[in-house]
């Protein structure tokens, strides 16, 4: 659970490092990617970790046209609008979803995943250990990508210091779009991964969105192996609160860590993000 | 300042809808958008169907009925609205629906207000009939009369008193009140509740607490889910940690549905649904009631389409026992009045309505008295859910303990 | 506008509406007006903090929904009658608003939005646990409401016509709060505040008591409405009062309507009832995606909100006559 926590928030910590967007439709677009899964699943017969090929470029074309259509117009009226744009666009492709797909909730069955894995004694489900395996490929990949190609230091430039980067000759418009598009990749991908393991239903945006925040302010806003560890520090806290504390508050929990990180180090736990 | 005349306008283009001639109004406020959306279409389709049934026979007293569904999409506050329009601009005579109890409430405050009659027919807090509403009355089972069959089989089935149960029910006024109702009955009984977790509804991940729950040890493990999602997580997560009591037992929607089955597969065998009645499967005119649905609908009826349609049925009997002369406010007491003196059996099984005592002590107030009987514990055997508990409403014999475990 | 002249206007306007329910008999039409009175004080409550001051809180429904239960627990355990009981609920907002602000409020723009979210939630919780305090998720019903002789007459509760005068009274509380607020001093530290938080703390504006005043005062606004809610709507459920989507309706109110301006919030929540009511009834589907749609649109191309853009049209065209009429010379 905590990779593909982490998986999420990574593409929402992206956004925000370049763009200093917050994009609150991060969790609709999670949301996307799980439908998307579940609907290659049912009408083709697609396995959804091979839909993976395909859904991730669309998705990642489909952010980089929101934002160019979109976003960009409504940048320059600040963060708090841009804060208050997206949450309308949440709103309104989570209940264009309801319309669409009305309020059942689906699932996503593989036919080799019913029976758990039992490594060590510990049932592990066959889903969530595939998709655990494949947010981990993914993350590296993602790593590497921005580390070693021209095009990943330049985002990387860009959300570090845009004058920066705009006197260095990179094209930060471009530079924004493709990050968006990056975080909404991501935000799928992390659907997709999910949708077998978890049942989908269009409001799960919501509950969705909630966990990213608190994993990316955990891990620091901006910073990408933070998002790694606050989402796998999430998904511990969760499961051993709602153990030794009471399933009723493990939410609770979760919340209560979130504000306390962002109060006291908002640059997130391990001081590695940007306040 | 033109603050009150656009609010007007819409109002005016309602009003200017020409009444409808000669029928008799039936208003139902149910979830037909929103997350709560197939289970208002249930009931529209089982509405829909009595009506054309009652009107093809002649209607009532020769008149045709009508009934007028409106979204309140799941909300409490748009149920109010929508009960006060159906009641002040579209006249009916008589409300029922609601579907969810939190709508329900709010549609029972509007009723007893505006004086006007409400059949309660799926929604089962127990607080909208034990509130002393004399304009409210309710076909169906509440909250805490559910598990009336589970009670009656562990106290008549040979070897079946739990010797210790664990409670896993969601935070939610139904799961609340079934998991109250319960644990208070099994107490009585002098049976230890070895675990009791309360889970917010649409938790994604129940292995820590039944990692929890196995380490009590519990002879039962008793769930309550509301959702179908958290029956079947509830239920693939226990198995997985290896909790293994003698028997498993679910209360609430989510056990009862096909989706369960089919999503678990051979894990879902010998669970016992506590399911919600939807009538008696011996009896004849409720099979020819299934039959018929299925024929037209191509899907076999639950809980909610007996519910809608047995309801239709007793308003209608009411409104053909009340002396109706055309003014709304005396024609609204004259229905109440009938429905007092309501004596019938319905597909649902028998309806009377009385004043009597609750399993958890509330006083109610036009309850069916015969909701303890609409209460049947089902197993799911194969992909298929059968009754086995009381004998009467069995479908088939009841496998119990759990293979496997000890006696 | 300024001055007498919209002291005198409002007065009449008010006096004006009060006088409705004597004319119109149709309880459906007083119902949907007291939604609008409803929605315009909370949305005129989120633009104290959020169009004056520019802080953006995506939690306002915990202040709503502290209001209602804390009348509905007064009322229901202590016999308070509501016109004591609502006003406590409002008090009772403000008061829990004070250390929640003094705390939230040393984080700056979407820092604190999504902080005011995590304390929404956690109300919500808190209220759904908190079974000794609220009865979990049973909620509070309440079946009668007390006798009350005004003027030689018992007040009719059943009847539209006490709820729409009390109502109309609460809205107009709420303007006339958000008026005098935006003329008085504090008004003026928070438009600083708003466009440029550190400098207005360079010029000595102490930021934080400004901030914490407003929220107690927004609070105060949702709380009332909270009470109010209770009592009209009988019935009240953690789910009904402190869930996202009214926080979220707050916004959009205040943020179609016209951010920062008195009048913006009772526009927004005209339009609000009026779209709700149509898109229920004409395609009976999801208005929700209309809201999400026009919040949009209103960020877009309306910024200033409807009344916003409305009242820059106006004094254009107000200028423009001026022109016009007034002598070359």
């Amino acid at each position: 659970m905590g990779a593909l926590y982490a998986m999420i928030g990574i593409g929402l910590t992206i956004v925000f490092g370049v763009m200093r967007i917050i994009n609150l439709a991060h969790g609709e677009m999670v949301m996307l990617g799980m439908f998307a899964a579940y609907l290659g699943h049912k009408s083709l017969g697609i396995d959804p970790y091979l839909s993976l090929l395909l859904w991730v470029p669309v998705l990642f074309l489909a952010g980089v046209a929101v934002y160019r259509f979109l976003l960009a117009r409504v940048l320059s009226g600040g963060e708090l609008n841009t804060l208050l744009y997206t949450a309308g666009l949440s709103l309104l492709v989570a209940n264009a979803a309801l319309l669409l797909f009305s309020g059942d909730y689906r699932t996503l069955t593989l036919g080799y995943a019913v029976v758990p894995l039992r490594p060590f004694g510990i049932a592990i489900p066959v889903a969530l250990a595939i998709g655990f395996a494949l947010a981990v490929v993914i993350t590296t990949a993602l790593w590497l990508f921005l580390g070693r190609t021209d095009l990943g230091r330049a985002i990387r430039a860009t959300s570090q210091n845009r004058e920066a980067a705009l006197l260095m000759g990179i094209d930060a418009e471009r530079v924004a779009a493709l990050s968006f598009g990056l975080g909404t990749a991501l935000a799928g991908a992390a659907g997709v991964l999910l949708a077998p393991s978890l049942y989908l239903y269009p409001t799960v945006g919501e509950l969705v969105i909630v966990k990213a925040f608190v994993v990316v302010v955990l891990g620091g806003l901006g910073s990408i192996p933070g998002a790694i560890a606050g989402g796998l520090l999430l998904g511990t806290v969760e499961s051993l609160g709602a153990v030794y504390v009471s399933s009723t508050y493990k939410d609770g929990l979760g919340y209560v860590l979130f504000l306390l990180v962002l109060l006291y180090r908002p640059s997130g736990i391990f001081g590695v993000g940007r306040s | 300042m033109r603050k009150l005349v656009p609010s007007l306008v819409p109002l005016l283009a309602v009003l200017a809808f020409p009444a409808a001639a000669d029928t008799l109004k039936i208003g139902a406020p149910q979830p037909l958008t929103g997350p709560d959306a197939p289970f208002g279409d249930k009931f529209k389709k089982a509405y829909g169907m009595a009506v054309e049934e009652i009107n093809a026979a002649g209607g009532v007293n020769g008149k045709m009925l009508e009934v007028l569904i409106d979204d309140h999409m799941a909300k409490n506050a748009l149920a109010a609205t929508v009960a006060e329009k159906l009641i002040t601009q579209d006249k009916v005579l008589i409300v029922t629906g609601g579907r969810a109890s939190g709508q329900s409430m709010e549609i029972a405050s509007v009723c007893q207000r505006l004086k006007t009659p409400y059949l309660v027919d799926h929604p089962s807090a127990d607080m909208i009939t034990s509130k002393g509403f004399e304009w409210v009355f309710r076909n169906n089972p509440t909250g805490s009369i559910y598990p009336a069959a589970f009670d009656s089989f562990v106290v008549d089935h040979p070897g079946a008193m739990p010797k210790s149960v664990a409670v896993v029910y969601d935070n939610t006024l139904f799961g609340k009140t079934i998991a109250t109702a319960v644990m208070k009955f099994l107490k009585s009984k002098g049976v230890p509740v070895v675990a009791e977790e309360a889970y917010p509804v649409n938790t994604l991940d129940f292995r820590p607490i039944m990692t929890k729950v196995k380490a009590a040890n519990p002879d039962f493990l008793l769930l309550v889910a509301v959702a179908t999602t958290d029956a079947i997580l509830l239920t693939r997560h226990a198995k997985e940690i290896g909790i293994e009591p003698r028997a498993f037992v679910g209360f609430g929607g989510g056990f009862g549905v096909a989706d369960f089955a089919s999503q678990l597969g051979p894990l879902a065998e010998n669970v016992f649904s506590s399911a919600a009645w939807s009538g008696n499967p011996n009896d004849p005119r409720t099979k020819a009631f299934y039959e018929k649905f299925h024929a037209k609908f191509g899907i076999w009826p639950h809980e909610h389409e007996v519910e809608g349609y047995a309801a239709i049925f007793i308003i209608a009997d009411a409104m053909r026992r009340a002396h109706l002369t055309g003014d709304l406010e005396a024609d609204r007491d004259a229905i109440r009045k009938a429905l007092l003196a309501t004596d019938m059996v319905t597909v649902f099984g028998k309806v009377k309505f009385g004043n009597w005592t609750g399993p958890t002590g509330d006083p109610f107030t036009n309850q069916n008295i015969y909701s303890p009987e609409h209460s049947v514990l089902a197993q799911w055997r194969n992909g298929q859910l059968l009754n086995v508990w009381p004998q009467t409403y069995a479908e088939t014999k009841v496998v119990f303990p759990e293979p496997g475990t000890r006696k | 506008m300024r001055g007498r002249g919209a002291l005198a206007a409002g007065f009449i306007a008010l006096a004006a509406a009060a006088a409705v329910p004597l004319v119109v008999r149709n309880s459906f039409a007083l119902h949907l007006c007291i939604l609008v009175f409803l929605w315009a004080t909370l949305g005129e409550a989120w633009n104290v903090l959020g169009g004056f001051a520019g802080q953006v809180s995506f939690g306002h429904a915990a202040l709503f929904g502290l209001g209602a239960y804390a009348t509905a627990i007064l009322y229901l355990r202590a016999e308070l009658a509501p016109w004591w009981g609502i006003p406590l609920g409002g008090i009772a907002a403000a008061v829990v608003s004070i250390p929640t602000g003094l705390v939230a409020f040393r984080l700056r723009g979407p820092y604190f939005s999504l902080a005011t979210l995590a304390v929404a939630e956690l109300t919500k919780l808190v209220a759904l646990n908190w079974e000794w305090a609220t009865n979990g998720p049973t909620g509070f019903l309440i079946t009668s409401l007390p006798t009350l002789h005004l003027f030689g007459i018992s007040v009719d509760w059943e009847a539209k016509a006490p709820f729409y005068l009390s109502a109309l009274a609460m809205m107009g509380l709420a303007m006339g709060t958000a008026a005098a607020l935006s003329n008085s001093r504090l008004g003026s530290f928070l438009l600083a505040i708003r466009e440029n938080e550190d400098a207005a703390e360079a010029v000595g504006i102490d930021t934080v008591r400004a901030k914490v005043l407003t929220l107690a005062l927004s609070g105060f606004l949702a709380g009332v409405s909270g009470g109010f809610y209770a009592f009209y709507f009988r019935y009240i459920d953690p789910d009904a009062v402190l869930n996202l989507g009214i926080s979220m309706e707050m916004v959009f109110i205040a943020v179609v309507g016209g951010l920062g301006t008195v009048l913006g919030p009772l526009v927004g929540a005209v339009f609000l009832t009026v779209v709700g009511e149509e898109v229920r009834e004409r395609f009976g589907a999801g208005h929700l995606v209309f809201y999400g749609l026009f919040m949009m649109l209103a960020i877009r191309f309306l910024p200033e909100g409807i009344w916003g853009r409305s009242r820059k049209l106006l004094a254009r065209l107000s200028a423009r006559e001026a022109r016009h009429a007034a002598p070359r010379g």
